[in-house]
């Protein structure tokens, strides 16, 4: 009667001693909780709902990144980081959603350089949720001089802080 | 955000190991909510066995109720019948006949017994116009436990009903919840939910006693720790990992959850059909519970439960042990008793229930797909001979499921399986009853707000049970054979046949408008699942319309 117990309980044991197991939430296991399949059903998380009487909203803090958290879509916010993690980064601001970048000379042409700006519009993934401008300047006469950027830059820009947003997405789905 | 960063952290660590030991890890206060969920419906119920015995002076094609045994005094008085005028019971014989009983009037004739004493039962005058239930068996040999526990005049005041066809139903829920990390690394939590819908027959809540059905009943609760690596635990009263954590393909995230939802709330009880298999159905029976991490896609749970009572110690503070006694592993009656366990004692042989779950998840291509395997296992009770002698005479729970799902763009369809020796009520079986198959499918559309969907559950299960206990010898006995249609109303096995669809419109997170239809019925060849209709009724159907709303915070 126990030998299945015995053998589960081993079996797990050894993958425990393996390292690389994702620990699973408690929203990933099923429920016969009314209120929990109602929350599920509308894609809330049943931990993060409900009315606090003691301590903090700590889950909403965890998903929004920290205090003062991100208020925009998390994979759009990453995402934008990412694509525009080869420019230095003057400042980004997860509340507003705005993301500005230094100047930036690509080491093959020294003789000009970059800006960037993106905007993270709201909380759902959507392909006109972000928005980026890139700037650009040529060193001319000793001084740097504002150059219109080519049109396509700011939507290929675009598609490629989407393109990662879904990967994010997909992996995280994934692994859920 | 409040932290605690425990200065004690580094010698924490060194004491437990640094590889259990989250570096670093912070101490958070717990976080207690408050949630729950309000279901209003309304309801346009058509289903059989709404209505009672329609009275008059026919049986309406009920059995006849046996005339007692002449000796034992055992007899069939656990029926309402009507009893005649002016009928006596003579006195007997110490230990013996206690009493003849006299024709008179309709149906069976029974005096009221206004004097009782072992052996002797003299003095008994005319009961009139009585319509008595007898509860309990008398012992043998006297009519002293004999007691008419109902009565009511002949003219049935009170005693036969019909019952209409709309109604609306409340089903409110307070859940307590906490969550909280410990300074190892560790978090925990727990949750306690209060229901407000005591559903009369509840398996394992005792609920069959008479309560109001807005008595408030604690279904879940439970405390659980979880690590990253280790995986959780929890402990209380909680579902099982294969009783409804870990499973896979019921499809129930559109209505009220179709077959598997609230429409048997609206049931009437009389002609069987309600009562579930489904995950979750099992019962939060107090039990330990541990959940691996996943890996590779996979996860693994085990739950044991020492018996089928609920909040540890159920049912044995009273002074002796009993059938109710969650802790008794051999009581008398077992046999019949726990065959279907919504008895009013709640007796419930189930013993050491053990359960295990491996599951994986993963996405191929887009499509997310869930895949549960498992097995439900229990010892039983044993029955008692009136020697004193401890008969194993029932199955213990001995259940395989399958069950998968996949979701792909918003649609999702999934399937389950589970067979072996389990009842409808999740009761154990009598040895040499059938075993038990159900299979159920379902399939859900979600876009947007709109979520459609439909799922049907078939099985095949004992009807009751092929053999009795024979207390006096010790044996498990074959029921004969029926002579007639209907006579051994226990020996045939029942088939169980439901689907639904249904729609949620989702007004708002936590809040949905839902409209769902369920039809179910139970067939079950030579019992009467109808006694308000003349014959032997051996089908009960239900069509159930729910409409309403229900909130979630």
């Amino acid at each position: 009667m126990r030998h299945p117990i015995l053998a589960a309980l081993l079996l797990t044991t050894a993958l425990t001693a393996c390292s690389g197991g994702r620990q699973v939430g408690n929203e990933e296991y099923g429920t016969d909780n009314a209120r929990e399949r109602i929350l599920r059903g509308g894609g809330v998380n049943p931990t993060n709902a409900g009315l606090i009487v003691f301590g903090v909203d700590r889950n909403q803090q965890t998903e929004q990144g920290g205090p003062g958290g991100v208020s925009v879509n998390a994979y759009l916010w990453r995402a934008t980081l990412e694509t525009l993690s080869f420019f230095p980064l003057a400042s980004a601001d997860p509340a507003g959603g705005v993301i500005i970048t230094d100047w930036y000379s690509p080491p093959t042409a020294e003789s000009e350089r970059f800006k960037a700006q993106a905007y993270v519009l709201g909380r759902q993934l959507r392909s006109d949720g972000v928005r980026v401008q890139v700037f650009r300047q040529i060193y001319r006469g000793g001084q740097w001089v504002d150059q219109p950027a080519s049109s396509a830059t700011n939507s290929e820009m675009e598609d490629r802080v989407l393109a990662r947003a879904r990967e994010l997405r997909s992996q995280t789905t994934a692994s859920r | 955000m409040r932290k605690i960063l425990l200065g004690t952290t580094a010698v924490v660590s060194a004491a437990f190991g640094a590889a259990v030991i989250t570096p670093a890890a912070a101490q958070d206060a717990p976080t207690v909510r408050i949630g729950g969920s309000i279901q209003a419906y309304y309801g346009y119920i058509n289903q059989n066995g709404a209505n009672s015995n329609p009275g008059g002076t026919g049986d309406f094609g009920r059995t006849a109720n046996a005339t007692p045994n002449a000796v034992t005094g055992l007899g069939g008085y656990t029926d309402t019948q009507f009893l005649g005028t002016n009928t006596t019971l003579t006195s007997g014989a110490a230990g013996g006949l206690n009493g003849v009983a006299t024709p008179g009037g309709l149906g069976v004739s029974l005096g009221v017994p206004t004097a009782t004493a072992t052996g002797a039962l003299a003095n008994t005058t005319a009961g009139t116009g009585i319509i008595g239930t007898v509860a309990a068996a008398p012992s043998q040999g006297s009519l002293t436990n004999r007691t008419i526990t109902t009565g009511t005049t002949a003219t049935g005041a009170g005693a036969f009903a019909r019952s209409g066809k709309n109604d609306f139903l409340n089903l409110p829920a307070i859940s307590v919840i906490v969550s909280g990390k410990a300074a190892q690394g560790f978090t925990y939590g727990g949750q306690i939910d209060l229901e407000f819908n005591a559903l009369e027959g509840n398996l394992t809540g005792g609920n069959r006693s008479s309560v109001q059905r807005s008595t408030a009943v604690v279904g879940e609760a439970y405390v659980f720790v979880a690590h990253e690596r280790f995986g959780q635990i929890r402990m209380g009263d909680e579902d099982g990992v294969m009783g409804g954590l870990m499973n896979s393909g019921f499809i129930t995230n559109f209505g009220t959850g179709g077959v598997y939802g609230v429409w048997e709330q609206f049931q009437i009880r009389q002609s069987g059909n309600r009562t579930q298999t489904g995950a979750g159905q099992l019962g939060d029976n107090t039990k330990v519970i541990y959940m691996s991490p996943q890996f590779y896609g996979f996860d693994f749970g085990v739950s044991y439960a020492p018996n089928g009572g609920g909040f540890g110690n159920g049912g044995c503070p009273s002074d002796t042990a009993t059938a109710g006694c969650d802790r008794a592993y051999a009581f008398r009656g077992a046999t019949a008793w726990a065959v279907a366990p919504a008895g009013q004692l709640g007796a419930m042989a189930r013993r050491n229930e053990y359960q295990v779950a491996a599951r994986y998840r993963g996405s191929f291509a887009g499509v997310g797909v869930s895949a549960t395997a498992g097995y439900i296992g229990a010892g039983t009770a044993y029955d008692l001979s009136n020697a004193g002698a401890q008969v194993r005479t029932m199955n213990g729970l001995n259940v395989w499921q399958v069950g998968a799902q996949a979701t792909y763009m918003g649609f999702t369809l999934g399937a389950a399986y589970y067979q072996g020796d389990y009842n409808f009520f999740w009761g154990n079986t009598v040895r040499g009853d059938r075993q038990a198959q159900t299979l159920n499918v379902g399939a859900s559309y979600t876009s947007g707000p709109f979520t459609f969907g439909s799922n049907m559950v078939t099985g095949v299960y004992e009807g009751g049970a092929r053999s009795d206990f024979d207390a006096a010898s010790g044996r498990l006995v074959r029921q004969a054979n029926p002579t007639a249609y209907g006579d051994r109303n226990n020996l045939a096995s029942q088939r169980r046949w439901g689907m639904s669809v249904g729609a949620n419109y989702r007004l708002a997170p936590g809040l949905d408008l839902i409209a769902e239809y369920v039809y179910h019925s139970v067939r079950e060849n030579g019992r009467d699942l109808d006694s308000a209709r003349a014959g032997v009724q051996g089908r009960g159907f239900a069509n159930v319309f729910i409409m309403g709303s229900r909130l979630a915070f």
